[in-house]
Formats: C-alpha cells, structure tokens, sequence
C-alpha cells in the first residue's frame, strides 16, 4: 500500500508543472550562484574552491526553503484544499502507508528538484563567463560531498518540519509563511550570536551550515581553501546531527498527532443549522428596491479607485499572513537594532540616518516578500475565490479595477512604512536620544524606499497581469530582481537609463544634507516611474477580465479596451519617458563623459602601454607651493592658480617636464607656463599628458617656477557623482592639482583586468633594494619636502582650512578668504577642505613653553566626542614628543567632512576626519574601547611617522607609517586606560590580521615587506607584533629604538638622511630594533618581523595539589606547535626554542578571575610539562593566556584546572 | 422598452468544444428561460451576454448597445449571477454590497445604505449581514448572489441556474423576487429545471449542444406536443425493449417501477395511455426525441 501511495505522488508530481518550474529555477539559479554570492573574493581563492561551493549550496538550500515548503507541505495539504479529504479518507488506507508513501514520494521529488543544484553548480564552472584562471580542475567529489553533507540533511530536516506543518495545519499559507520563517529565525540566532560576540552557538545552530563553514574556515589562507573540503568532523557534523534529530522528531510528532478526521472547523455548521427555521418563519419582505441615482463621470471614477484601493488594503489588513510578515518584521528590527556597531564594536549614536538605513536594511527583504506575494494575491484574489465572474461584469473600467489593487498594495506598503517611522522614533526614545529628524524619515522612507518599492510593485502586477501564473511568478520575479539586476551589474551595464529603477537615495550626511545628488535621483526616479506607467497601461489592457485567459485573445481584446484615456496616459507616460530620457542622457553622456567601466578600464590600460615609458624618466621635483584656490561650494566648482617651483634634483640636466592633469574630466588646465621658453609636445593630450621641451635644460640643482592656471567645473549631474568638492564639507587633496611625469595610479590594478588587457600583474611596490623607488617618498615622485602656502577663498559662511599657520583671514563680500603658510617644510601631501563648521580649541605646551593650538572643526550637533578628541591629541602630543621626539608644528587640527568616505587621514598639522567614524560613536567606558581617542592618537602618530620619517616607497613602506603610527596608539592607551582595553583592541588586530591573511589577493609576505593594499598586515599584525616585541624587550627599549630611527631618519633633519637621498625603510628600522634587543630575544625579531611565523598553543591538561598551606603546587602539560609560511604560502612546523608566557588564574577577593601568575618560559619541545608553586588556589592555567602570539585558535590555550592530582590522573 | 436579440451567435472553445452554434434568440421584456441540460451551451451563452467571454462570431444588440464590443455600457446596465461563484471570505455581506454598490457607480452613502439594506431584507439577509461570507450556507450564498445582482436596477439580469442548492423556500422566495423584477426588465433565467421555467418564464428557449432546439412560449410549446404524448407503467427491465420501438422522451420511477413517457403521433395501444403533456414532455421531447418534432414545432 505505501509503495502505491509512494508510486502514485511521483507520478502525481512528474505531472504538475510546479515540479519543473522549480527544478529549472534552481537550476538557473545555481548556474550563476557562485557568482553573484562570491563575485567580490579576492582572485587568489578559486571560484571552485570547495569552501566556495560548500557555502554556495548552503546559501542557495537557504535561498530555496521556500520551494522546499511548496514541495513537502503541499503533499497531504492538497487533499484538504481541493476537497478532497472525504474521499481519500473513506478509503481504507493505513495512517503509516498514507503518510510515508506521501512523505517519501514528495521527498524523493525534493531531491529530484534539488538535484539541479548539485549540477547547475557543476556546470555553473563551464559557463563561458568563467576563466579558467579563477578555477581549480574540475572534481566530482568537490561538490558531492557539500551536497551529501549539506544539502542534504537541509532538506531532510526541512522537508520533514514542512510536511508535518503543512499535514497538520492544513492551510496554504502555512506552507508559504513557514519557509519565510525559517529564513527569519536563522537570521535572529545571527543577530543574537554577533551582539554577544559568541559565534559558537550560530556555529552549531546555523540550520543551513554556510555560517558553520564559514567559522569553520575563517582562517583558512587562500591555499587551504583552494585544495581542502570542508572536513565533515568537529562543529559541522554536530551542527548536522543536530538538525537531522530535528527533522526525525518532527516526523515522529508529525505522525502521532495527525489523524484521519475531517471536519476540524467547529462553528461554521452550526450557526446556518439554528437560523434556518428561524428564516422560515419571516416572509419575503415586500418591500419596493429604492431608485438610486448611478454616476459614471470622472468624479466617480476617482472616488471610486480611492473606494477600490482601500477595499483591497482592507483585505491585505485582514489576511493573518499579512500579521505574520509584519511581525516578523518587528521582531528582526527589535532584535536586531541593539546593534548600531560601527568599528571595532563600538556603537554611534542612534541618530536618525543610522536608525533609518537599519530599518530598510533589515526590513526590505520583507518588504520584497510583501510585494511579490501580495502583487500576486491581489491579481488572483477574484479568481482564487471564484468571485470573478461578479466582480469582472461590474461596470468599473479595467484601469479603475487594476489600480485599485495597485493603490491598495501601496497603501499597506506606506502604513508599513509609517509603522517603521515610529519604531524608528521609539527605539531613539529608548536610547534617550530625541533629536529627531522627521524630515530626514520622510525623505528616507517616502522619497527613498517607498518609490524604489513602488517601482518594483509596478513590474511585479505587471508581470503577474501578463504572464497569468501565479506560483510561478511569486519565484520568477523574485529570480529576476536578484540575479537580472546582478547580472547587469556584472557586466558592467551601469548607466541608470536601463538598471530598472535606478539608484537608492544618496546617502545622506549631516553636513551636506543630499547635497546635489538629489537632483540625478529624483529625475531617473521619474523616468522610472515613467517607464513603470506604460508598463501599468500594457498590464491593464493584458490583463484577465473574464473567461478568456489564452494569452492570443488577450492581445486582440486589448485593442478594444484602450480606450481614450489609457492611451492619453500611455502617451503622457511615454512623453515624459522619453523627455526625462533625454534630460538624463544630456547631462550624463553630453554635459558629463560617461564611460562604461570597461570603456575605463581600456582607457587605463592604454595610459599605460602607451606611456610607461616615461615612468622613470628624471623630472624636477617640487620644492615649494603657492597656491590660490577659489572654492564656489554651491557651484561646486574650484579656480585654482599658482606656482610650483621646482629643483632639478639629479646628476644631469633635464630637458623635457612632464605635467600629469589629474584623470577627471571636470579638470581643465588652462595654462602653464615656466619661468624659461619651452615648446609644448601635446601627442598625449587625451589623457592629459602634457610634454614641455625646455630650450634651454634645467640644470642640475637649477631651480624653475611653474605658473598654472586650472578650473574644476561641475556641469549638470553625472552618473557617478564627485562626492570631495560639495555643497557643505569639501575635502580633497593635492591630487587635485597638476603632477609631475608619468602617474602609475592611473594604472590597472585588479589582476584579472590587467590579464585581459596583455598586462602582467601589477608590482604592488617596489622592492627594497630599488634604487630609484628608494629615492622617493610619500609623495611618490613629485618631490617630498616642499614650503607650502595657499590662499582659500570660500562662502562666507564656510571655514577654509590647510596645512600650516593662519597667516590672514578676511571677507570680501560674500566671500570669506583664509591665508595659510608653513613655518618648517612639509611632505608634498595637503588638503583643502572646507565646511560651515562649529570650533573647538585648547592648548598644549610643547617643553619648555612652546604653545601647540588645538582645533577640532566639526559640524554642529556632533559634539558628543570632541573631549575625547582633544584628550586623544593632548596625550599623544604628551607621549609621543616625550618618548619618540619633539612635535615640529604649531598647530594640530581635526576637521569632521562628509561621510561619504570613512576614514580619517593625516595631512602635516591637518586630520580631515570622517563623520562616519569618530564623531558620533557612542563609547560606553565599561565595555568599549574609546576609538575616537584611539583614532586621534593614531592620526597625531603620523605627524611622527610619515611626516618626520618619510618611508622610502618600497616594500615595507606602510609598516613605518601605519604599524609605527598603530604601536603609538597602543601605547598611549595603555598609558592613559586600564589594561584591558589594550586586550580588547588588540584582539580586534590579530582577527583582522587572521580574517585578512585568509583572503589575501596574492600572496601574504612578512611585515617588514609588507606590500600596499596589505592593510591586514600593516595594521593588524603591525599592531600585534610591536606590542609583542615591547612586551618581551620592554616599553622603553622599543621607544628609544624608535627614538635613535627618528634622529638618524627625520627627512629634513635626520642625522643619517642628511647624507643621503633615499629615505628610511623597515631594514633600517629593524637595525634599530636589534641594537636593543639581548642576544637571546634576537630570534622574537625574525618570528614578528621578517617571517610569517604562527603558533598553535594548546594548554592539554592541569592539577594542582597543595604541597602545604597556601602552598600550591600546579602540573600543566602544554603541547606548542611552531609554524613558519615558507615562499610557496604552505605551512611548515619549525624547531622551538621560544620564551612563552605561562599564565596561572585564581579568584580574587571580589570573585573575579585574575592572573596570579605570569611568567614567560623557555619551551624548548612539542609536549612539555611544566610545575609552578602559587600560593593561592589555582583554577585555570594555560599558555600565552594574554594572547600575544599568533595563534589562530587561542580559545584553548588554557584550561580549568581539574582539582587535586591523583595517581591515576590522566597523562 | 428594449430586447436583447442575439443573431448567429457561435463559439467554439480551444479544446474544439463547440459551445454555441449558430444561436438566435429574440428576448424581450420579462422572464426569459433558457432550459437545457448541463453542458448544452447555456453558461457559455450567459456569460457572453455578461461581457465575460468572446464570440466567434454574431452579434448580441440590447436596445441600441452593441454587447460585444460596448461592454461597459452592459456592465452598467446588467446584473449578473454567474452559475458558481466565491467570495472573498474575510468580510461580512454589508460590507461587500456596499463595496459592489460603490463600483456601480452610486455615489450617495445615504443612499446605498438604503438600497443594501433593502436587498439584504429582500433576500432575508438581513440578520446576517454582519457575519463573514464564508460562513454562510449554500442558500444564504445564493440569496447574496441574487442581492448582488439587483443592485444599481439593472434593465437586463442574468441569472445562471440560481435556483441550484436552494431548499423549496428559498427557492419559493426567489421565484417572487424575479417575478417583482421580469415586469420592467429583461430577465434571463437558465435552468435545467423545467418547473422553473413552467412557474416563472412567459418565454423560453431549450438549447442542447451549443443549438436552440425550440424558441416558445411555454404554452404554445405544450400545445404542440399535446395529444401526441402517452405514458405507462413498466416493469424495469423492460425499459430497453420499448425504447426501440417507441419514441421514449422521459422515464421515471414511481413507487419502484417504472413509468415512461413517449411521443408519438398517433395512439400506440399496447397500455399506453395518452396524457395530459407538460413542459416537462415538451422538454424530453427535444432532448432525447426524435427529430420529427422539431419540425412541427
């Protein structure tokens, strides 16, 4: 009987088309899915590479639990909505055949629609987009074995919950709601896990895996991941095991309470049974029907939409599975909004732009899901409950009755948008903040997300209206939102005349508001919406009113139903359409260039084919600058002129300069002229490489004044707007300004583009023994110490700020002007930034008596952490100038621009400093790190290094500004905060070191050859190994090694620079390093700097017996694993002969667990055993407890002590 | 007043169901009934009417309204009970009637209120008007596809088998309702019910596979067939043997046993004895007779 039962549903299901809509959308789906998920990994992991795969198909089982749903809760929910319960149940069937012949037939089904995963993954890698540079050789077991291990108990624990759901349920919408559900509650345990920091449990619970996978293989390096699966052991085969008992007791619970009976609805029969004879007993009433009068003008027809639309969003309100969406909503929102984590897990304020882009973060996919869903059950609802046939012989016209349900699904998307108005104000009121900014959510919400939302709506009725089916269409549109917009973007197709919909509102900043991006927004939105309105118009005339569905008769009846004012819309529409079109296309492809990415990229491959040549041909370098920038902020336009004076620096005379534009359209150089003739070579022109043939050469050591004369013109809007010059907060740097010779950023840079361009991939940076690159600094090639001045002219409510001292400031009209000149020199690196901006400003005294002003630029309303800031300047001031060497300027300011872009950056006396970074975090003392303190000391650091040593720029350059600069942070916290802040920061180093090494491009090398872009090494494991080399060599030697490099290595007066051209590198600075350290740390130096060295620490057991009173006697064995990187990036076990801390914990007299015992020991083997005497009771012991080596597991380096030892303790 | 007149109407489905055949039909003021069996072309024809389906080809004209093509001048003018329908099931009958009155266009709150309300004691809904439709028992569901119908006074109504699932009283109560209406309006009732027809329709049409078999009014129909239609009682196995050689139009059983009808132009003899014919043997006589009927009629 169950094998009939079984035999019967496959057939059953070969028959429906779900069964192949399905199976082909996966398949499709899994084509691509690698893809769209991993399009943006770094190229050195292969996008084969099991763990690739192995998330792939996690993510996609996830993607699809909803298919999973339809498939399985449908299998007995199908006999209860087509009615047919009596009758299967009046046959003689068993409960056991019935259930596992339907349970095992749908499952086999599942795994028949699953299967188009396993190989449209596989097939996904022969896809013609594919390179085969980016792929492993193909293996069979690659991806069976995610897919056995994976996929498969996935399926069998969901398939098993959504066929009990669905049999015992009985309702569809069950069917629909839970795989969403499921969705929902993975994505809580996510939240819940990252707000605790403890991944451990979305680890063990994630029900899909890829969360599992990817803990699992966080630190794997690019090589590990490219030749090892995922081993099915340890966290992933508990994780398993897990959801497959899950999956058993739902089927056992399934079983025991579903039964045979069919009438469950208890009320409906009665209530018609008790009536009816009272019905009998009233006669027909006589009374006459009532004339009325029935209008059909335009009045009418509108009253009547509004009377429609709200009718339909009555009907949405009375749907549970409405309620269940929304709250689920509600409750990802709730749960999820206690993180506002910004950087290194420390919060900002809930201002009201943060609070809203959570909102719509967390909240779109539901709204995504509202409009699929619910596009599709408007459409239907008349068909689904057989109303039809009334509701389409009622004289509304066609558009009247498609409108209706296109405003009535706005409606509900606009009250679920005003619910998240007041979540969002709620949850400020909570946080005690109230400034908020109603304006800000009405923008965000109605201008932003509802018409992007709207605009979807549109496309969804208009594909349901065409296209008549509905299931396939819920998966088809969504299919089409992710991968069709995915794709384009793929292929670089950007321009926002064909990406449906274009672009989100910009990103809003306190500072500049919108700013000009509003305008480009507003005008392809209603292009757009445009498009979307001929599109309703074609849907309205497709549509199904009546019997006649064949899509044929459809297309000749719509001739009948255009009727005047449909086509007057349409034709409106498509004015307005083109109109907007061609406004768009004019100011982004006539007024403004536009150029596809590959159009960009060709233009940069040919910069440099044609030009390379010039790289190293010598130029005069810049020594002095004196600039006057006009800046017209509401233009969004700048005047720059002045003069460059440049010194022949080299051995021979110069004949020919070069002159680089900056590579931005909106930059006209209009002149430039040398204080001597010269003849102008303009062949390169169009990449604004301008040759001058001096006629009389520069002379070595000759110098020459360059007068130029350039404009930057903001013309209409472009597609990708300039965010640095704007209306409120304009920052930008000198590589605003003409350059000198051959400019190698204007290089290709991604591997895979310079290959399919016939460019080997590109030097990261020169190596250390280049004697051309060792000759340059910072400033690459330009000229590295210059006298700066410049004048600034602004509006006259902005603050114009530059490097250097404020030599004059004053108004002209509505004008304000600001003079600023440097006393000493200055790397060839400034800012020009300029803002209406509040002040704050302190004083610091430089020993003896000199005065240091302090100034934090910032906008009004962002003064929660200018304390911190100014205590972060004053103590680093303090700190570094103590320990390292006098400050050189007399100033140090911090100006807050835009958050556009996030970082801060040290210009000589200048930070310019994100919005979005320190400025509105909300550090809780007890439990953050204070980064904006952080962040400023890090900044002051590089007034020391980077603007008194200058790094040569050749491999290992950023290890002496950002790792130098990362060492000086730390050390000033540690001065200034309890140790475990240090730890905390700290820790968040050596994850980023880890997380980076793990998904490095090329290849990993050692800190002291650190390659650029290598941001992982120079900060991270910059951070961790200078405060590892202080803790074993000590605070003092570190500093004063720092202080002989500073002397010998200042690039003005340097003791050692003087009598040299290069500049410093990291060989150089490790000669410092060593001269302090004792012979038998010597070894430290090469395992921090010079090698990629790791450890695996591991405390194995530990046992104390108490020798006397207060006398305790600990055994700890400890198994240490030493591991170096050698060049081909695999991992070798090396010889040990380290000192290692060993740690001892006990209880303290508030009950708080502390070291009562750290000392560092020499290890000299693999398995040690080690005997330390306390004397207090011991509860934990471990090695390197405070984690200062690197160690990618260092959750086991210590354990609890198990209690008084006994002789047949464990070995 | 105006007539619907339908000339040379046929419609033949996709699957190559021929639902309409070459369908004339004159329908004037008042009940209209169109008698057939299940499938004969009925709905199809109906709903044609109610601007829900195409036809191949013909015209329908109601007064100066070309049906086919001015559809919302129908719509305006129509109301339609379709054969099966649903409802939405979450709102309660007041409130969709005042929901469908508003699509017909009756702007006045007043004076839909009072119309619904009017319908909803017509119908004897009344007291349920607050429940939620999909509690309502078959009956009640019918008496609200009835009420929905009679909103905006429609001058032409069409009704698809209403009387199907209603109990005698009901379907009593019905009866009046669209007797109360067939005095100003076009009324067409389908059925396979011929009692429908015989207590409401002073004209009639019986259509069978997609053809107008007959276009009468009931009593001329009967006329015709009268003194030409004898009965008797049978044992039940014989049933086969005298539909060879007789006109059999209708067979029933009557207290176990059987009782035929048969057509026949002159007196058979054999026990047959003739009767009194009704509307009943009018209609057997076209379903199942022979041909030579439809010649004298």
């Amino acid at each position: 009987m169950l094998f009939e039962i079984f035999k019967f549903e496959i057939r059953y299901r070969l028959r429906r088309p779900e069964t192949y809509i399905f199976f082909a959308a996966l398949f499709l789906y899994s084509l691509i899915a690698v893809d769209s998920l991993f399009g943006g990994f770094p190229d050195s992991i292969k996008m084969n590479a099991p763990v690739i795969i192995a998330r792939t198909m996690g993510i996609v089982t996830a993607f699809f639990m909803v298919v999973v749903s339809m498939v399985m809760g449908v299998s007995i929910l199908r006999d209860f909505e087509h009615n047919m319960e009596s009758l299967m149940f009046i046959n003689p069937v068993q409960k056991s055949a019935y259930l596992g012949g339907r349970y095992l037939g749908s499952f086999v089904v599942l795994l028949g629609i699953f299967s188009a995963l396993l190989i449209g993954t596989m097939l996904g890698d022969f896809m013609p987009w594919k390179d085969s540079e980016t792929l492993i050789p193909f293996h069979f077991w690659n991806y069976l074995q995610p897919f056995l291990t994976v996929v498969l108990p996935t399926l069998f624990f969901g398939g098993s919950f959504f066929f009990v759901t669905g049999a015992l349920s009985r309702k569809m919408m069950v069917v629909y709601a839970q795989g969403i559900l499921f969705l929902i509650l993975y994505i809580f345990t996510l939240q819940l896990a990252e707000g605790s920091g403890n991944q451990t449990s979305v680890t063990l619970l994630d029900p899909f895996s890829f969360q599992t996978i990817r803990e699992l293989t966080e630190f794997w390096t690019p090589l590990e991941k490219n030749s090892q699966l995922v081993p099915f052991t340890g966290m992933l085969l508990y994780n398993r095991l897990i959801w497959i008992t899950g999956g058993v007791l739902a089927l056992i619970a399934g079983y025991s309470r579903f039964n045979f009976n069919v009438v469950r609805d208890k009320s409906s029969k009665k209530t018609s049974q008790t009536n009816g004879f009272k019905e009998l007993l009233n006669e027909p009433s006589n009374l006459q029907i009532p004339t009325i009068s029935i209008r059909f003008d335009i009045k009418t027809k509108i009253w009547q939409l509004i009377k429609h639309a709200a009718f339909y969003c009555k009907l949405i309100l009375k749907e549970s599975s409405f309620w269940v969406i929304a709250a689920c909503a509600v409750a990802t929102i709730f749960i999820n909004s206690i993180n506002l984590s910004t950087i290194y897990g420390v919060n900002s304020y809930p201002g009201t732009y943060l609070i809203i882009s959570e909102l719509i973060e967390l909240s779109i996919f539901f709204f995504l899901l509202i409009i699929i869903f619910y596009s599709g059950e408007l459409i239907w609802k008349e068909r689904d409950s057989k109303f039809d046939q009334i509701h389409d012989a009622l004289p509304v016209s066609d558009f009247t009755s498609f409108a209706g349900k296109f405003i009535g699904l706005a409606l509900i998307l606009a009250l679920l948008l005003l619910f998240m108005v007041s979540a969002g104000i709620l949850f400020q009121t909570f946080e005690g903040y109230h400034n908020y900014d109603l304006r800000l959510y009405f923008m965000e919400f109605f201008a932003g997300i509802f018409v992007f939302l709207l605009l979807l709506t549109f496309l969804s009725f208009f594909f349901q209206s065409v296209l008549n089916n509905k299931y396939a269409l819920h998966i088809g549109v969504a299919a089409f939102l992710f991968t069709g917009i995915g794709l384009l973007n793929q292929f670089g197709w950007s321009h926002p005349l064909y990406l449906f919909g274009g672009s989100f509102l910009p990103t809003f900043s306190e500072m500049n508001g919108y700013g000009h991006l509003l305008e480009p927004y507003f005008w392809i939105k209603a292009y757009w919406f445009s498009f979307s309105v001929m599109l309703f118009v074609m849907a309205t005339l497709l549509m199904v009113r009546g019997t006649e569905i064949g899509f044929i008769t459809r297309i000749k009846l719509a001739k009948q139903r255009f009727t005047k004012p449909l086509v007057r819309t349409a034709l409106g529409a498509f004015l307005f359409f083109v109109c907007s079109g061609s406004y768009i296309f004019y100011n982004t492809n006539i007024l403004n260039e536009f150029s596809f990415p590959s159009t960009q990229k060709e233009y940069r491959a040919n910069y440099e084919k044609e030009l390379k040549k010039f790289e190293h041909l010598p130029q005069p370098k810049i020594v002095a600058g004196n600039l006057n920038v006009d800046l017209y902020p509401h233009e969004r336009d700048f005047i720059a002129e002045g003069y460059f004076i440049l010194v022949n620096k080299h051995d021979h005379p110069i004949k020919e300069v070069h002159i680089q534009k900056p590579p931005t359209n909106s930059i006209t150089l209009h002149s430039v002229y040398f204080e001597r003739a010269s003849t102008l070579n303009n062949t390169f022109e169009n990449y604004g490489y301008y040759i001058y043939t001096l006629e009389n050469p520069l002379l070595p050591g000759d110098s020459l004044k360059m007068t130029f004369k350039q404009t930057f013109t903001t013309k209409g809007f472009e597609d990708n707007s300039n965010t640095d010059i704007v209306y409120n907060g304009t920052f930008f740097s000198n590589t605003y300004f003409p350059s000198l010779g051959y400019d190698e950023d204007i290089e290709l840079e991604d591997i895979a583009d310079r290959k399919e361009h016939g460019l080997e991939p590109k030097k990261r940076r020169a190596s250390i023994h280049d004697p051309i690159a060792l000759k340059e600094g910072m400033a690459e090639d330009d000229g590295e110490e210059i006298h700066f001045e410049v004048t600034i002219g602004t509006d006259k409510n902005q603050i114009a700020i530059a490097p250097g001292r404020l030599q004059n400031q004053w108004t002209e009209g509505n004008r304000s002007y600001f003079r600023y000149k440097t006393d000493q020199p200055i790397t060839n690196f400034y800012s020009i930034v300029s803002a209406d901006y509040e002040v704050t400003k302190d004083v610091w005294f430089q020993e003896p008596n000199e005065p240091v002003n302090l100034e934090i630029y910032y906008q009004k309303g962002h003064e929660y952490n200018l304390e911190r800031m100014m205590n972060g300047m004053k103590k680093s001031l303090n700190y570094f100038s103590e320990n390292f060497s006098p400050y050189q300027y007399r100033q140090m300011r911090i100006m807050e621009f835009p958050r556009y872009r996030s970082f801060a950056q040290s210009f000589p006396n200048t930070v310019p400093f994100s919005e979005a970074l320190g400025f509105v975090m909300d550090i809780d003392d007890e439990k953050d790190v204070d980064m904006a303190f952080v962040v400023t000391a890090h900044e002051v650091a590089h007034q020391w290094w980077g603007h008194q040593v200058n790094p040569a720029n050749v491999q290992g350059k950023s290890m002496i500004s950002e790792s130098l600069a990362q060492y000086a942070a730390l050390m000033v916290l540690k001065s200034e905060y309890p140790q475990e802040k240090v730890h905390q920061l700290l820790k968040h180093q050596m994850n980023r070191y880890l997380k980076g090494r793990s998904n490095e491009e090329q290849q990993e090398v050692p800190l002291v050859l650190v390659e650029s872009g290598q941001d992982y090494i120079h900060y991270g494991k910059g951070g961790v190994t200078l405060y590892a080399l202080q803790d074993y060599i000590s605070e003092d030697s570190v500093n004063l090694a720092l202080h002989r490099f500073l002397r010998d290595w200042n690039s003005t007066t340097g003791l050692l620079k003087l009598q040299t051209d290069r500049y410093a590198t990291t060989k150089d600075l490790l000669d410092y390093f060593r001269a302090i350290t004792p012979d038998s740390l010597q070894y430290v130096i090469e395992d921090l700097f010079e090698t990629i060295t790791l450890y695996e620490n591991k405390a194995v057991s530990a046992s104390y017996e108490e020798s006397s009173k207060n006398q305790f006697v600990v055994k700890l064995e400890i198994d240490v694993t030493k591991l170096r990187v050698n060049e081909s990036g695999a991992e070798e076990t090396v010889a040990i002969n380290d000192w290692i801390d060993i740690g001892i914990y006990g209880t303290n007299e508030y009950g708080d667990e502390e070291l009562i015992y750290l000392k560092k020991h020499r290890i000299t083997d693999e398995f040690t055993e080690i005997e330390i005497t306390v004397n207090q009771k011991p509860t934990k012991a471990g090695i390197d407890p405070l984690e200062k080596l690197i160690d990618r597991k260092p959750e086991d380096n210590a354990v609890t002590i198990s209690g008084v030892r006994s002789n047949t303790a464990h070995f | 007043m105006n007539n619907l007149t339908i000339t040379n109407l046929s419609k033949t489905y996709s699957n190559g169901v021929r639902a309409l055949n070459n369908v004339s039909l004159e329908i004037p003021t008042g009940m209209f009934g169109l008698l057939g069996p299940n499938g004969a072309g009925k709905s199809t024809l109906m709903r044609t009417i109610a601007t829900l389906q195409e036809a191949d080809t013909g015209s329908i004209t109601f007064g100066e309204i070309d049906v086919l093509k001015q559809k919302n001048e129908v719509r305006k003018i129509t109301g339609y009970l379709p054969q099966e329908f649903g409802v939405y099931p979450k709102v309660s009958a007041e409130f969709l009637l005042d929901h469908l009155a508003v699509l017909k266009g009756i702007r006045k709150t007043k004076e839909r209120k009072e119309l619904v309300e009017t319908l909803l004691h017509k119908t004897n809904l009344y007291i349920h008007r607050k429940k939620k439709l999909k509690e309502y028992s078959g009956g009640m569901k019918q008496r609200f596809g009835i009420a929905q119908a009679l909103l905006s006074n429609p001058k032409l109504i069409i009704v698809d088998e209403p009387t199907a699932g209603l109990d005698p009283a009901e379907r009593n109560r019905f009866h009046n309702i669209l007797c109360e209406l067939g005095e100003h309006t076009v009324v067409i009732l389908s059925t396979h019910i011929v009692d429908d027809v015989k207590e409401l329709c002073p004209n009639m049409a019986i259509i069978n596979n997609g053809e107008v078999l007959l276009q009468d009014n009931p009593l001329r129909a009967i006329e015709q067939v009268k003194g030409n239609v004898y009965s008797k009682t049978i044992k039940k196995e014989g049933l086969e043997a005298y539909q060879q050689a007789y006109n059999v139009i209708a067979e029933r059983l009557f207290q176990g046993r059987k009782v035929i009808h048969i057509y026949s132009d002159s007196n058979p003899g054999n026990g047959f004895v003739p009767i009194e014919a009704d509307l009943n043997d009018v209609y057997f006589s076209q379903i199942f007779g022979d041909k030579s009927l439809s010649g004298t009629a």
